[in-house]
């Protein structure tokens, strides 16, 4: 289980002295995702989505807040001595292009962090081709053909694949997927979704998602946790088929509405929600930081922040003091 | 507007890396005033197929055969040296892939509008100016800020309006816009898109979009075409195609579309992965490794395309369902 709870970071501009801009990533993030769950983080660009991430995996530090991995809070830890807790989260990037060292074959990528652990724990050089060729394996890529290949021989999708493989060598508790399927083709995007679903059942991984893309939440189980973030701050929450079927947040309403619909296949929703304008962070915002791009704003909306409160009928939670369900999603005909 | 929309037939058309084919026979027409989507994956030869109708293709890439008609400038295949370079941008826009990474980051964009407007001897610079800024506004930016601005001052979505208004400023009237989307979010993405739309009908455009994001296509496109392994696989009305896909390429593809509705389990990636100029097969049908319907046939005879109810399909089995 990891939980985190108001986590805040900011990020402030080097250089110059009298113009101090900072820019606040998150503001204050709870969420908690059990072993084997699912979670996943959706948002425009910018919206804090991959700071979360990248917190979560020790690649950046944190500000504020707490994060507690299987009851462990590692505020209390050294630096040092976090490290064996954020090595169990792995994170899964979303270029698998660059991701892979070009001049190593596969068999040398998987092997380096494998030869570590087995000095660690005594094993011998057997265990580490054993085990390469389980991860393989549990990627769906044959040992055989794949380990002796560069990156460049693979397609996307199968290097993708390497990533998450390389990714279990160290039996990790949770794997963090930051856009991990938009850079594959259309195509095979689905089996990188089932592989993840998958591992989860299989090794009992967790798997937090990272998209822009809601449609592919869905995939890696429903079961999942969404987290709608938006500038730092969760706006709406719930499980994923009903936080898309019953969004309340005109935020969470946008995004929906955004998803280009399948004409032929599908209508679009008779209440389609479109921001009135871009996203902006120049400014400072009292209050709702949706307001100024919101269709629906009131002057109480600027008046004070929206707290994040559980929402009528559902199990679901959101930060927006005028709810109200609209037909968003398109339909199939 | 003093110009029409131009119409263009592509004839048999053939591209070669090394005497690989990365786009082979291709025939397809943009009826003028319409939005084409060409949807494909990586090394289908959809990019390859935009280039070629700029005749720019850049070595060792070459067009082997076939031809380019555009009204107005006749087979562009044939066209060379400066008469290629005015038709370039002055009557061929077109808006690159990642546009982020298609604009100087030393220069301004007014500064490269400028560049453009030497380049093409455009006379009233001022007049271009303005007609840029109105563009801008246009798409919902502020003018004066945008072209005093270099390109990391602005963001993705605002990059791509930029690459769309430099495709159009010199007057252009067929314009193709190669993955316009890739990269930017979904609410970014949403607004391009009604940009590219509104845009194209406002100024009588002949658009063709190269996307490998059939959603994308389903948004702007009046017509769709489908391409795989060099081929053109599948083509016809946007919305037809998508309620009744023929080819099983497409089928396919549109069922390995992750989606917000029905059944988690119905959808499926397809099996394999797409050939690449090296492993695209020599004879018979680019598809069968992947096909579900692959008979006898398909490991030999490269399947002709042929007109089903408005469609044009190139496949075996589909024959032989409508002779059956």
């Amino acid at each position: 289980m990891i939980t985190g709870e108001n986590i805040t970071k900011t990020f402030k501009q080097r250089g110059n002295v009298l113009d101090k801009r900072e820019v606040r990533a998150l503001r204050g993030v709870d969420f908690s995702i059990p072993r084997g769950g699912a979670a996943s983080f959706i948002g425009e660009s910018g919206c804090g989505k991959t700071t979360l991430g990248r917190i979560l995996a020790g690649l950046e530090s944190y500000d504020g807040g707490e994060i507690t991995i299987d009851g462990v809070p590692m505020s209390g830890l050294k630096p040092k001595a976090r490290q064996p807790y954020f090595r169990r989260i792995q994170m899964i990037h979303q270029d698998p292009y660059s991701a892979l060292n070009p001049t190593r074959t596969i068999q040398q990528t998987l092997f380096a962090p494998l030869q570590l652990r087995a000095k660690q724990t005594g094993r011998d050089a057997k265990w580490i081709e054993e085990r390469a060729a389980e991860v393989l394996s549990l990627v769906g890529l044959d040992p055989g053909t794949v380990l002796g290949r560069y990156p460049h021989q693979l397609s996307g999708g199968m290097r993708q694949r390497v990533v998450i493989a390389r990714a279990l060598t160290v039996d990790p508790e949770m794997l963090v997927a930051d856009e991990a399927t938009s850079m594959i083709d259309v195509s095979l995007r689905l089996g990188i979704l089932a592989l993840l679903k998958d591992l989860r059942e299989r090794l009992n991984v967790s798997v937090l998602f990272i998209t822009h893309d809601v449609a592919t939440a869905r995939y890696i189980g429903d079961d999942g946790d969404l987290y709608v973030i938006y500038r730092g701050q969760v706006v709406e929450q719930g499980k994923v088929d009903t936080v898309i079927a019953d969004p309340v947040h005109p935020y969470t309403q946008a995004l929906l509405s955004a998803i280009p619909v399948l004409h032929g296949l599908e209508v679009p929703g008779e209440e389609p929600v479109v921001p009135t304008s871009g996203l902006d962070e120049s400014k400072e915002d009292t209050g709702c930081l949706f307001a100024r791009r919101c269709p629906f704003a009131t002057e109480a909306c600027t008046a004070a922040p929206p707290p994040l409160q559980l929402t009528e009928g559902v199990p679901q939670r959101h930060a927006c003091i005028h709810p109200r369900r609209r037909s968003v999603v398109a339909r199939e005909v | 507007m003093s110009k029409q929309a131009p119409g263009v037939r592509i004839d048999g058309l053939t591209v070669t890396y090394n005497n690989l084919p990365a786009v082979r026979q291709v025939s397809l027409e943009l009826a003028a005033g319409t939005i084409t989507g060409i949807v494909g994956e990586s090394g289908s030869g959809k990019s390859t197929l935009a280039l070629s109708l700029l005749n720019a293709v850049q070595p060792p890439g070459r067009i082997a055969g076939g031809s380019v008609e555009i009204d107005g400038l006749g087979d562009v295949v044939a066209l060379r040296g400066e008469d290629l370079r005015k038709a370039r941008g002055a009557k061929i826009g077109y808006v690159f892939q990642a546009a982020q990474n298609s604009l100087n980051p030393l220069k301004t964009v007014g500064k490269q509008l400028l560049d453009l407007g030497r380049s093409h001897g455009v006379d009233d610079l001022r007049g271009l100016v303005r007609d840029a800024k109105e563009l801008l506004g246009r798409m919902g930016l502020d003018g004066n800020r945008v072209l005093d601005s270099h390109q990391h001052e602005l963001s993705g979505g605002m990059r791509q309006r930029v690459g769309i208004m430099l495709a159009l400023v010199l007057n252009a009237h067929l314009v193709v816009l190669d993955e316009p989307t890739t990269a930017l979010d979904m609410i970014t993405q949403a607004n391009i898109l009604k940009i590219i739309r509104e845009v194209h009908e406002e100024r009588g455009l002949t658009t063709m979009v190269i996307t490998h994001d059939i959603g994308v296509v389903a948004e702007v496109a009046d017509r769709l075409a489908v391409m795989y392994g060099g081929r053109l696989v599948e083509q016809g009305p946007t919305r037809e195609v998508l309620a009744s896909p023929q080819h099983p390429y497409t089928r396919g593809l549109i069922r390995a579309i992750p989606r917000l509705t029905g059944d988690i389990d119905e959808a499926r990636a397809l099996p394999g992965r797409p050939p690449t100029l090296a492993t695209v097969p020599a004879e018979g049908c680019v598809f069968r490794e992947r096909c579900p319907l692959r008979m006898e046939v398909c490991d030999t005879v490269d399947p002709e395309t042929q007109s089903i109810g408005g469609r044009l399909v190139a496949c075996h089995a589909v024959k032989v369902k409508e002779h059956a």
